[in-house]
């Protein structure tokens, strides 16, 4: 029986780089993108069960380290941890962002792209570059057994088909080698025909704008502060919007304040009522939660 | 009628003293948090009229001791005289015995006279023959020191320099606010603001500092900057010649638990005076070097690398990310 969702925890694991609201506003990476893969290290986790959602970005340049790299907000699941790597060496820079995460309740859950903003090095040009979304069947213990015995017996059968399959393409391959021979002889060895690979070109995805990606994210943590009327939540939601807004881990409120457009208007006030549902004290905070829902409210309805 | 606010107060400071944010913040904040100052600075800097015009600003008594290398402990607590006509000893009360007592040039008297304001900073009495005498609340202790003239001072024992609350750099004012220090002291004849609030006030807001809400978060935070200053090996300090040294070589001992809670009681303070009842980083980060800097025994590599105590201070609050 699947356990109720208790409430959908956001993680906004918007901008793990160090500086990446920052760089933003300063220049974008000159990359070649070879490959930007988003997967996990399973597709069909189960509840409570920690798993690994993975990733991967190869660019050709030479790199110490990858800056505007936004993970998907992963709502409903729970961040354990973080691990980035990044190898660089001749044949270009691979990059390697492994979230341990653990869902709290089982249903399909739908792991948004991941994105990249750089200056395509083919054209000069400033794109972003967007990974294949993840969904995930997430199981409780009950439904992963039952489930696994009709995984099981799909399994079986695909095998079998996918076999039977190989021989009728190998079987009607010969036979048109044979029928081509016969047709027409050979009067000169045909020009060897230099074949080289080109990977796909990965499909770029129109521009969101960085005002939409942020609206998204505010709402998310909105959902979260209502249906989470906690401490934990309100703390957990001001730091998400902390890394939305670009502002590392261990900085004040003051600090913040003083960073380029964060000082004024509708995000200032979101700013300071989250600090506040972050440290007043417990009599205090249902008041303090509300004025900060009204607060993500407001600053979501003033990104244009 | 208007409740009076701390703010009030700051207000009425500031139309007689130009600038000096800090020497300001920090007389409220003694106020507020029961304790005491340590103003150090060169002299002129204002630091003797910031606590005439707060002993003015309220309704209590101000009195100011100039403290001299021939000074002795009688004359700061009072003494007993011998009464002819009652035949009996009678009890002379001493300048201590006052809401705002202007320590100025604390430095200039000997051990035995500075020891003598211990007691009377600590246990808020002072005995004078057999007999305990209470002395008045509020009472704060405000100290000047001069840093340029070391001849014919003596340094503040350790266990003196802790009893003060904070310790404030008192730095000379901007081309800007000079011009407005001539204005109103050359051009014009500025008078200290008085009686802005009562002793009764100022128990009041004590009594709302006091109940300023402290997070768990925040509580770490503070015994997490304490701590650094014992055990600093991480942090790291660049001298003026630009050599990078350990803040742990420049250290011979970190700050006290007495640190730990002044850190709670000036965070809580702060949060009142800008009208908020729940204390944040922000204000412990505001008051962590003022509440620090008199508390950690530097050693001589100090002077000899050239390094600030203020750049070591920063560094290790900076060590420390605020939750």
């Amino acid at each position: 029986m699947a356990r109720k969702l208790t409430a959908p925890l956001i993680i906004v694991a918007a901008v793990w780089l160090a500086a990446t609201g920052a760089a933003r506003a300063q220049t974008l990476q000159r990359l070649t993108v070879e490959s930007f893969v988003l997967s996990a290290d399973t597709l069909q986790p189960q509840v409570d069960t920690p798993f690994h959602v993975i990733v991967t970005l190869h660019v050709r340049e030479s790199v110490s380290e990858i800056t505007n790299l936004q993970l998907p907000m992963l709502a409903q699941l729970d961040l354990l941890g973080d691990e980035r790597q990044t190898v660089s060496g001749p044949r270009g820079t691979q990059y390697r962002e492994v979230v341990t995460v653990v869902a709290h309740t089982d249903g399909r859950i739908v792991i948004a792209p991941a994105t990249l903003q750089a200056i395509d090095a083919h054209d000069g040009k400033a794109k972003q570059w967007f990974t294949n979304d993840l969904p995930l069947s997430v199981h409780s213990s009950a439904t992963r057994i039952v489930n696994g015995v009709a995984v099981g017996l799909f399994a079986h059968v695909a095998r079998v088909l996918a076999a039977l399959l190989w021989l009728a393409l190998l079987v009607g391959a010969v036979v048109l080698t044979v029928f081509l021979l016969r047709r027409r002889a050979p009067v000169a060895s045909p020009p060897v025909v230099a074949v080289s690979y080109q990977q796909a070109p990965i499909p770029e995805a129109p521009l969101v704008s960085e005002a939409e990606r942020r609206r998204q994210q505010i709402r998310d943590a909105l959902l979260v502060l209502r249906a989470e009327r906690t401490r934990s939540a309100a703390v957990r939601v001001r730091a998400a919007i902390w890394r939305v807004i670009g502002a590392p881990e261990g900085e004040t409120l003051g600090d913040v304040l003083r960073r380029p457009g964060c000082g004024e208007g509708t995000l200032r006030d979101l700013l300071v009522a989250l600090e506040r549902s972050a440290f007043t004290y417990d009599e205090d905070l249902p008041g303090a939660i509300d004025d900060a829902c009204a607060a993500l409210e407001r600053y979501a309805g003033s990104l244009t | 009628m208007v409740e009076r606010q701390p703010g009030d107060l700051h207000d009425a400071l500031a139309k007689t003293i130009v600038g000096q944010e800090n020497v300001l913040e920090a007389l409220l904040l003694a106020l507020l948090c029961n304790g005491h100052v340590l103003l150090e600075g060169p002299p002129g800097l204002a630091k003797t009229l910031a606590c005439r015009s707060l002993a003015a600003a309220l309704e209590g008594d101000f009195k100011r001791i100039q403290f001299t290398p021939d000074l002795l402990p009688s004359d700061i607590v009072g003494t007993r005289i011998f009464d002819q006509r009652e035949s009996s000893f009678a009890t002379v009360l001493g300048p201590i015995f006052a809401n705002v007592v202007l320590a100025d040039e604390i430095n200039r008297a000997p051990a035995k006279v500075q020891s003598a304001l211990l007691e009377a900073m600590q246990e808020r009495q002072v005995t004078i023959g057999p007999e305990s005498h209470a002395l008045p609340d509020p009472f704060v202790v405000m100290a000047t020191m001069n840093p340029l003239d070391s001849e014919g001072t003596y340094a503040l024992p350790i266990a003196q320099m802790d009893r003060f609350l904070m310790k404030i750099n008192v730095g000379y004012p901007t081309r800007e606010e000079e011009l407005q220090i001539l204005d109103r002291f050359a051009m014009a004849d500025t008078q200290p603001v008085r009686r802005v609030a009562t002793l009764d006030d100022v128990r009041s807001w004590r009594a709302a500092a006091h109940a300023v809400h402290v997070d768990e978060k925040l509580k770490r935070y503070i015994v997490d900057l304490v701590a650094i200053t014992r055990a600093a090996q991480g942090v790291s300090v660049k001298s003026a010649g630009g050599a990078t040294l350990k803040a742990a070589d420049l250290i011979d001992y970190g700050a006290s638990p007495r640190a730990t809670l002044a850190l709670a009681f000036l965070a809580r303070g702060r949060a009142l005076l800008v009208g908020r009842d729940f204390a944040l980083p922000d204000d412990v980060r505001a008051v962590a070097a003022p509440a620090l800097r008199h508390r950690i025994g530097f050693n001589y590599r100090l002077a000899t690398e050239n390094v600030s105590a203020d750049v070591v201070i920063d560094a290790m609050i900076a060590a420390i990310p605020a939750p």
